[in-house]
Protein backbone atom coordinates (compact mmCIF):
# COMPACT_ATOMS: atom_id res chain seq x y z
CA UNK A 1 0.00 0.00 0.00
CA UNK A 2 2.54 2.44 0.87
CA UNK A 3 4.41 2.00 -2.02
CA UNK A 4 2.07 4.05 -4.00
CA UNK A 5 2.16 6.58 -1.95
CA UNK A 6 5.48 8.17 -3.54
CA UNK A 7 3.59 7.81 -7.21
CA UNK A 8 0.27 9.01 -6.01
CA UNK A 9 1.65 12.44 -4.57
CA UNK A 10 3.74 13.06 -7.63
CA UNK A 11 0.87 12.82 -9.88
CA UNK A 12 -0.76 15.31 -6.87
CA UNK A 13 1.81 17.27 -7.51
CA UNK A 14 2.31 17.51 -10.65
CA UNK A 15 -2.01 17.80 -11.09
CA UNK A 16 -1.35 20.57 -8.26
CA UNK A 17 1.36 22.25 -10.16
CA UNK A 18 -0.71 22.68 -13.76
CA UNK A 19 -3.97 23.73 -12.82
CA UNK A 20 -2.53 26.53 -10.26
CA UNK A 21 -1.22 28.63 -13.44
CA UNK A 22 -3.57 31.77 -13.72
CA UNK A 23 -3.50 31.80 -17.99
CA UNK A 24 -3.29 35.68 -18.60
CA UNK A 25 -5.43 35.39 -21.92
CA UNK A 26 -7.98 33.50 -20.15
CA UNK A 27 -8.21 36.85 -18.12
CA UNK A 28 -9.05 38.93 -20.31
CA UNK A 29 -12.55 40.90 -21.40
CA UNK A 30 -14.08 42.45 -23.79
CA UNK A 31 -11.66 43.90 -26.30
CA UNK A 32 -8.45 43.76 -23.45
CA UNK A 33 -6.87 41.52 -25.75
CA UNK A 34 -6.18 44.33 -28.88
CA UNK A 35 -3.04 46.31 -28.79
CA UNK A 36 -3.47 49.95 -30.31
CA UNK A 37 0.26 50.70 -31.93
CA UNK A 38 0.99 54.02 -33.03
CA UNK A 39 5.11 55.37 -35.42
CA UNK A 40 5.28 58.51 -36.42
CA UNK A 41 7.83 60.57 -38.16
CA UNK A 42 9.89 62.87 -35.57
CA UNK A 43 10.70 65.35 -38.14
CA UNK A 44 7.28 65.76 -39.11
CA UNK A 45 5.21 68.40 -38.39
CA UNK A 46 1.71 67.71 -38.85
CA UNK A 47 0.19 71.17 -38.72
CA UNK A 48 2.11 71.74 -42.27
CA UNK A 49 -0.50 69.51 -43.19
CA UNK A 50 -4.27 70.76 -43.77
CA UNK A 51 -6.44 68.74 -46.47
CA UNK A 52 -6.93 64.93 -46.57
CA UNK A 53 -8.09 62.20 -49.05
CA UNK A 54 -8.88 58.65 -47.47
CA UNK A 55 -9.19 55.11 -49.58
CA UNK A 56 -12.52 54.38 -50.33
CA UNK A 57 -12.21 50.37 -49.57
CA UNK A 58 -9.66 48.55 -47.38
CA UNK A 59 -6.88 46.55 -49.18
CA UNK A 60 -6.18 43.32 -48.39
CA UNK A 61 -2.61 41.77 -47.36
CA UNK A 62 -1.74 38.36 -47.39
CA UNK A 63 1.55 37.32 -46.88
CA UNK A 64 3.17 41.48 -48.15
CA UNK A 65 0.66 40.27 -51.51
CA UNK A 66 -2.16 42.51 -52.27
CA UNK A 67 -4.99 40.32 -52.53
CA UNK A 68 -7.73 42.74 -53.68
CA UNK A 69 -9.87 45.52 -51.55
CA UNK A 70 -13.00 45.05 -49.92
CA UNK A 71 -15.94 47.14 -47.71
CA UNK A 72 -17.47 45.25 -45.49
CA UNK A 73 -19.12 47.07 -42.37
CA UNK A 74 -16.06 46.61 -40.16
CA UNK A 75 -14.19 48.08 -43.29
CA UNK A 76 -16.60 51.22 -44.15
CA UNK A 77 -16.74 51.63 -39.50
CA UNK A 78 -12.39 51.95 -40.05
CA UNK A 79 -12.56 54.51 -43.08
CA UNK A 80 -15.33 56.30 -41.10
CA UNK A 81 -13.61 56.31 -37.78
CA UNK A 82 -10.48 57.83 -39.40
CA UNK A 83 -11.91 60.62 -41.32
CA UNK A 84 -14.32 61.72 -38.01
CA UNK A 85 -10.96 61.50 -36.33
CA UNK A 86 -8.89 63.66 -39.46
CA UNK A 87 -11.49 66.11 -39.06
CA UNK A 88 -11.94 66.57 -35.48
CA UNK A 89 -7.97 67.16 -35.96
CA UNK A 90 -8.94 70.36 -37.86
CA UNK A 91 -8.02 68.69 -41.16
CA UNK A 92 -10.40 68.55 -44.12
CA UNK A 93 -11.66 65.67 -46.25
CA UNK A 94 -11.29 66.24 -50.36
CA UNK A 95 -11.47 64.17 -52.74
CA UNK A 96 -7.80 62.51 -54.21
CA UNK A 97 -8.11 64.52 -57.03
CA UNK A 98 -8.17 67.82 -54.91
CA UNK A 99 -4.01 67.30 -54.39
CA UNK A 100 -4.45 66.37 -50.66
CA UNK A 101 -1.70 67.09 -48.56
CA UNK A 102 -2.15 63.20 -46.93
CA UNK A 103 -3.19 60.10 -47.94
CA UNK A 104 -4.90 57.52 -45.67
CA UNK A 105 -4.57 54.09 -46.49
CA UNK A 106 -6.50 51.25 -44.59
CA UNK A 107 -5.49 47.42 -44.87
CA UNK A 108 -6.28 44.47 -43.61
CA UNK A 109 -3.31 42.31 -42.95
CA UNK A 110 -2.91 38.98 -42.63
CA UNK A 111 0.88 37.39 -42.60
CA UNK A 112 1.11 34.07 -41.71
CA UNK A 113 4.73 33.62 -41.16
CA UNK A 114 6.26 35.07 -38.29
CA UNK A 115 8.76 37.18 -40.10
CA UNK A 116 9.08 40.84 -39.83
CA UNK A 117 6.04 42.69 -42.63
CA UNK A 118 7.71 43.48 -45.72
CA UNK A 119 6.69 47.01 -46.22
CA UNK A 120 6.97 46.45 -49.83
CA UNK A 121 5.41 47.79 -53.27
CA UNK A 122 2.31 45.80 -52.36
CA UNK A 123 2.08 47.51 -48.96
CA UNK A 124 -1.06 49.40 -48.68
CA UNK A 125 -2.83 47.96 -51.97
CA UNK A 126 -2.74 51.31 -53.72
CA UNK A 127 -0.44 51.94 -56.41
CA UNK A 128 1.31 55.64 -56.04
CA UNK A 129 -0.90 56.30 -59.41
CA UNK A 130 -3.86 56.04 -57.24
CA UNK A 131 -2.53 59.47 -55.71
CA UNK A 132 -1.36 60.87 -58.85
CA UNK A 133 2.13 60.49 -57.93
CA UNK A 134 3.01 57.67 -60.78
CA UNK A 135 6.72 57.23 -60.64
CA UNK A 136 7.28 57.61 -57.09
CA UNK A 137 8.22 55.15 -54.59
CA UNK A 138 6.55 54.71 -51.25
CA UNK A 139 8.86 55.37 -48.86
CA UNK A 140 8.86 53.84 -45.33
CA UNK A 141 11.47 55.15 -42.31
CA UNK A 142 13.27 52.81 -41.08
CA UNK A 143 11.54 52.78 -38.23
CA UNK A 144 8.66 50.72 -39.57
CA UNK A 145 8.09 47.63 -40.91
CA UNK A 146 9.25 46.22 -37.25
CA UNK A 147 5.95 45.04 -36.68
CA UNK A 148 5.72 41.00 -36.28
CA UNK A 149 2.19 40.03 -37.22
CA UNK A 150 1.07 36.82 -37.14
CA UNK A 151 -2.80 36.71 -37.52
CA UNK A 152 -4.71 39.72 -38.60
CA UNK A 153 -4.50 43.20 -38.17
CA UNK A 154 -5.79 46.46 -39.18
CA UNK A 155 -3.25 49.22 -40.51
CA UNK A 156 -3.70 52.54 -41.11
CA UNK A 157 -1.11 54.27 -42.97
CA UNK A 158 -1.22 58.31 -43.22
CA UNK A 159 1.27 59.58 -46.06
CA UNK A 160 2.58 62.80 -47.28
CA UNK A 161 1.36 63.42 -50.91
CA UNK A 162 1.88 67.12 -50.16
CA UNK A 163 5.98 66.75 -50.34
CA UNK A 164 5.77 64.01 -52.91
CA UNK A 165 7.20 66.04 -55.75
CA UNK A 166 9.74 67.52 -54.04
CA UNK A 167 11.16 64.54 -52.82
CA UNK A 168 10.00 62.23 -55.26
CA UNK A 169 8.57 59.27 -53.29
CA UNK A 170 5.59 59.40 -51.08
CA UNK A 171 6.22 59.14 -47.98
CA UNK A 172 4.60 56.95 -44.65
CA UNK A 173 4.15 60.11 -41.48
CA UNK A 174 1.90 57.95 -39.57
CA UNK A 175 0.89 54.21 -39.08
CA UNK A 176 -1.50 53.02 -36.64
CA UNK A 177 -1.90 48.77 -36.46
CA UNK A 178 -5.12 47.04 -34.85
CA UNK A 179 -4.10 44.03 -33.56
CA UNK A 180 -5.73 40.96 -31.42
CA UNK A 181 -9.43 39.05 -31.49
CA UNK A 182 -11.98 40.68 -32.23
CA UNK A 183 -10.17 43.99 -34.54
CA UNK A 184 -12.30 43.28 -37.41
CA UNK A 185 -15.40 44.62 -35.68
CA UNK A 186 -17.80 47.92 -36.06
CA UNK A 187 -16.90 48.19 -32.78
CA UNK A 188 -13.29 47.38 -32.47
CA UNK A 189 -13.12 50.02 -35.48
CA UNK A 190 -14.63 52.81 -33.48
CA UNK A 191 -12.77 52.25 -30.13
CA UNK A 192 -9.50 51.28 -31.76
CA UNK A 193 -9.26 54.20 -34.29
CA UNK A 194 -10.42 56.95 -31.30
CA UNK A 195 -7.28 54.95 -28.96
CA UNK A 196 -4.93 55.12 -32.20
CA UNK A 197 -5.65 59.40 -32.23
CA UNK A 198 -6.02 59.47 -28.54
CA UNK A 199 -1.97 58.31 -28.19
CA UNK A 200 -1.19 60.44 -30.89
CA UNK A 201 -1.88 64.00 -29.17
CA UNK A 202 0.73 65.59 -31.80
CA UNK A 203 -1.72 64.68 -35.13
CA UNK A 204 -3.11 67.47 -35.51
CA UNK A 205 -3.61 70.51 -37.75
CA UNK A 206 -2.93 73.54 -35.16
CA UNK B 1 -10.10 29.79 -8.71
CA UNK B 2 -12.70 27.41 -7.34
CA UNK B 3 -11.13 24.23 -9.14
CA UNK B 4 -7.63 25.71 -7.83
CA UNK B 5 -8.91 25.34 -3.87
CA UNK B 6 -10.48 22.32 -4.38
CA UNK B 7 -7.62 20.79 -6.33
CA UNK B 8 -5.09 22.06 -3.59
CA UNK B 9 -8.09 20.27 -0.88
CA UNK B 10 -8.17 17.25 -2.64
CA UNK B 11 -4.45 17.22 -2.44
CA UNK B 12 -4.31 17.78 1.32
CA UNK B 13 -7.04 15.10 1.80
CA UNK B 14 -5.68 12.40 -0.18
CA UNK B 15 -2.38 13.21 1.60
CA UNK B 16 -4.39 13.03 5.15
CA UNK B 17 -5.50 9.30 4.07
CA UNK B 18 -2.00 8.30 3.31
CA UNK B 19 -0.47 9.93 6.28
CA UNK B 20 -3.37 7.89 8.76
CA UNK B 21 -2.24 4.96 7.40
CA UNK B 22 -1.81 2.51 10.85
CA UNK B 23 1.95 2.27 11.72
CA UNK B 24 3.73 1.99 15.25
CA UNK B 25 7.05 3.61 15.92
CA UNK B 26 7.95 6.81 16.76
CA UNK B 27 9.03 9.47 14.75
CA UNK B 28 12.71 9.64 14.71
CA UNK B 29 12.77 6.00 14.15
CA UNK B 30 10.61 7.33 11.02
CA UNK B 31 13.44 9.27 9.59
CA UNK B 32 12.67 10.09 6.29
CA UNK B 33 9.76 12.55 6.16
CA UNK B 34 7.84 14.30 3.87
CA UNK B 35 5.47 17.45 3.66
CA UNK B 36 3.35 18.41 1.55
CA UNK B 37 1.85 21.95 2.06
CA UNK B 38 -0.49 24.22 0.64
CA UNK B 39 1.01 27.85 0.31
CA UNK B 40 0.76 31.68 -0.42
CA UNK B 41 2.93 33.98 -1.14
CA UNK B 42 2.50 37.79 -0.59
CA UNK B 43 5.07 40.07 -2.87
CA UNK B 44 7.11 42.25 -0.76
CA UNK B 45 7.76 46.12 -1.48
CA UNK B 46 9.95 45.86 -4.36
CA UNK B 47 7.95 43.02 -5.80
CA UNK B 48 5.08 45.28 -5.69
CA UNK B 49 5.96 48.80 -6.99
CA UNK B 50 8.41 46.60 -10.27
CA UNK B 51 5.89 44.12 -11.24
CA UNK B 52 3.26 42.57 -9.14
CA UNK B 53 1.21 43.65 -6.13
CA UNK B 54 -1.38 40.98 -5.80
CA UNK B 55 -1.01 37.95 -3.15
CA UNK B 56 -0.75 34.93 -4.45
CA UNK B 57 -3.09 32.42 -3.79
CA UNK B 58 -2.43 29.77 -5.95
CA UNK B 59 0.91 27.55 -4.62
CA UNK B 60 2.14 24.70 -2.92
CA UNK B 61 5.63 23.50 -1.30
CA UNK B 62 7.17 20.36 -0.82
CA UNK B 63 9.95 19.00 1.35
CA UNK B 64 11.55 15.71 1.64
CA UNK B 65 13.91 15.65 5.18
CA UNK B 66 16.01 13.35 6.99
CA UNK B 67 16.08 13.16 10.65
CA UNK B 68 20.09 13.25 11.74
CA UNK B 69 18.68 13.72 15.26
CA UNK B 70 15.82 14.37 16.71
CA UNK B 71 16.24 17.93 16.62
CA UNK B 72 17.59 17.87 13.50
CA UNK B 73 16.85 17.24 9.94
CA UNK B 74 18.52 18.36 6.65
CA UNK B 75 17.22 17.13 2.51
CA UNK B 76 15.86 19.23 -0.18
CA UNK B 77 12.63 21.91 -0.70
CA UNK B 78 10.99 22.32 -3.50
CA UNK B 79 8.03 24.56 -4.68
CA UNK B 80 5.98 26.31 -7.03
CA UNK B 81 3.99 29.79 -6.54
CA UNK B 82 2.17 31.83 -9.54
CA UNK B 83 2.03 35.36 -8.98
CA UNK B 84 -0.16 37.52 -11.49
CA UNK B 85 -1.51 40.85 -12.34
CA UNK B 86 -3.61 42.94 -14.58
CA UNK B 87 -2.97 46.17 -15.38
CA UNK B 88 -6.04 49.20 -16.87
CA UNK B 89 -5.22 49.57 -20.23
CA UNK B 90 -2.25 51.97 -20.65
CA UNK B 91 -0.22 53.58 -23.49
CA UNK B 92 3.08 52.31 -23.21
CA UNK B 93 6.65 53.46 -25.01
CA UNK B 94 7.58 50.17 -26.92
CA UNK B 95 11.08 50.23 -29.60
CA UNK B 96 10.21 53.90 -29.81
CA UNK B 97 6.43 52.98 -31.03
CA UNK B 98 3.38 54.05 -28.59
CA UNK B 99 1.34 50.73 -27.63
CA UNK B 100 -1.57 51.31 -25.94
CA UNK B 101 -2.58 47.77 -24.15
CA UNK B 102 -3.61 46.16 -21.37
CA UNK B 103 -0.96 45.01 -19.47
CA UNK B 104 -0.69 40.97 -17.75
CA UNK B 105 2.31 40.13 -15.29
CA UNK B 106 2.29 36.44 -15.07
CA UNK B 107 5.57 35.21 -12.76
CA UNK B 108 5.78 31.77 -11.46
CA UNK B 109 8.65 31.04 -9.11
CA UNK B 110 9.78 27.59 -8.46
CA UNK B 111 12.40 27.21 -5.90
CA UNK B 112 14.43 23.98 -5.17
CA UNK B 113 16.24 24.25 -2.03
CA UNK B 114 18.87 22.50 0.34
CA UNK B 115 17.33 22.55 3.55
CA UNK B 116 17.96 22.76 6.98
CA UNK B 117 15.60 22.34 10.08
CA UNK B 118 15.70 22.60 13.76
CA UNK B 119 13.20 21.33 15.76
CA UNK B 120 13.09 22.75 19.71
CA UNK B 121 10.68 20.00 21.38
CA UNK B 122 10.27 17.03 19.28
CA UNK B 123 7.82 14.11 21.07
CA UNK B 124 6.07 17.47 22.13
CA UNK B 125 2.11 17.82 21.58
CA UNK B 126 3.67 21.55 19.64
CA UNK B 127 7.07 21.52 17.46
CA UNK B 128 7.84 24.28 16.76
CA UNK B 129 11.18 24.61 14.16
CA UNK B 130 13.15 27.16 12.50
CA UNK B 131 14.54 26.37 9.37
CA UNK B 132 16.87 27.70 6.08
CA UNK B 133 17.31 26.62 2.33
CA UNK B 134 19.10 27.66 0.00
CA UNK B 135 19.56 26.70 -3.71
CA UNK B 136 18.26 27.72 -7.17
CA UNK B 137 15.25 29.40 -8.82
CA UNK B 138 13.26 28.58 -11.93
CA UNK B 139 11.50 31.84 -12.52
CA UNK B 140 9.21 31.76 -15.50
CA UNK B 141 8.39 35.84 -16.28
CA UNK B 142 5.28 36.14 -18.88
CA UNK B 143 4.75 39.85 -20.08
CA UNK B 144 1.36 40.14 -22.01
CA UNK B 145 0.32 43.07 -24.21
CA UNK B 146 -3.47 42.88 -24.25
CA UNK B 147 -3.31 39.22 -25.70
CA UNK B 148 0.63 39.17 -27.15
CA UNK B 149 2.80 37.36 -24.74
CA UNK B 150 6.16 37.66 -24.30
CA UNK B 151 8.15 35.26 -22.37
CA UNK B 152 11.21 34.61 -20.70
CA UNK B 153 12.63 32.25 -18.23
CA UNK B 154 16.20 31.92 -16.03
CA UNK B 155 17.49 30.77 -13.31
CA UNK B 156 18.83 32.18 -9.92
CA UNK B 157 18.91 32.28 -6.41
CA UNK B 158 16.95 31.54 -3.56
CA UNK B 159 17.02 31.40 -0.04
CA UNK B 160 13.86 30.61 2.61
CA UNK B 161 14.42 30.93 6.15
CA UNK B 162 11.75 29.76 7.81
CA UNK B 163 9.77 29.49 11.44
CA UNK B 164 6.85 26.60 11.82
CA UNK B 165 5.23 24.16 13.88
CA UNK B 166 4.33 20.51 13.65
CA UNK B 167 1.21 19.03 15.14
CA UNK B 168 1.40 15.71 15.30
CA UNK B 169 -2.24 13.69 15.00
CA UNK B 170 -1.28 11.40 18.02
CA UNK B 171 1.30 11.95 20.79
CA UNK B 172 5.18 10.69 19.46
CA UNK B 173 3.37 10.09 15.89
CA UNK B 174 5.75 11.29 13.01
CA UNK B 175 2.58 12.43 10.78
CA UNK B 176 0.62 15.54 11.81
CA UNK B 177 -0.63 18.97 10.92
CA UNK B 178 2.30 21.26 9.79
CA UNK B 179 2.41 25.28 9.35
CA UNK B 180 4.54 27.47 8.23
CA UNK B 181 5.70 31.19 7.25
CA UNK B 182 8.76 31.89 5.36
CA UNK B 183 10.15 34.82 3.47
CA UNK B 184 11.63 33.95 -0.42
CA UNK B 185 14.63 35.80 -1.08
CA UNK B 186 14.80 35.61 -4.91
CA UNK B 187 16.99 38.15 -6.19
CA UNK B 188 16.18 38.78 -10.26
CA UNK B 189 17.39 41.94 -11.53
CA UNK B 190 15.89 42.01 -14.96
CA UNK B 191 13.05 43.31 -17.43
CA UNK B 192 12.76 46.20 -14.45
CA UNK B 193 12.43 44.01 -11.69
CA UNK B 194 14.73 44.36 -8.85
CA UNK B 195 13.68 40.95 -6.85
CA UNK B 196 10.79 38.87 -6.40
CA UNK B 197 10.93 38.80 -2.50
CA UNK B 198 7.92 37.59 -0.87
CA UNK B 199 6.47 35.97 2.46
CA UNK B 200 5.04 32.97 2.66
CA UNK B 201 3.21 31.33 4.70
CA UNK B 202 1.41 27.60 4.05
CA UNK B 203 -0.76 24.53 5.92
CA UNK B 204 -0.16 21.41 4.84
CA UNK B 205 0.96 17.57 6.16
CA UNK B 206 4.29 15.97 7.07
CA UNK B 207 4.39 11.83 6.96
CA UNK B 208 6.65 9.20 6.86
CA UNK B 209 8.27 7.55 3.89
CA UNK B 210 9.37 4.10 3.76
CA UNK B 211 8.98 1.69 6.75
Amino acid sequence: MKKIVIPVLMAAGILAMTSCKKDPVKNLEGDEGQIYVTNHADSINFASFKTFSITDSVSVIQNNRFLGKELSASNAAYIQAVKDQLTQRGYTLVSKDQNPDLGVTVSQVYNTSTGVIDYGAYYGGYDPFYWGYGGYGYYYPSYYGTYSVTEGAMSIDVFDLKDANESKSIKDVWSGLLRGTGVFSVSAANNGVQALFAQSSYFKAN
Amino acid sequence: MKTQFRTAMLLIASLFFFALIPFNSKAQERRLQLDLNYAVGIPGNSFKNDAIGNTSPRGWTANLLYNITPHISVGVGTGFQDFYQKYPRSVYKVNGGDVSAVLSNSITTVPILAQFQYRFLPGKTVQPYVGIGAGGNFVMFDQYLGEFENSKSSFKFAARPEVGVFVPFRKDGPAGIHLFGAYNYMPYKMDGVENLNNWGAGIGIKFPLGS
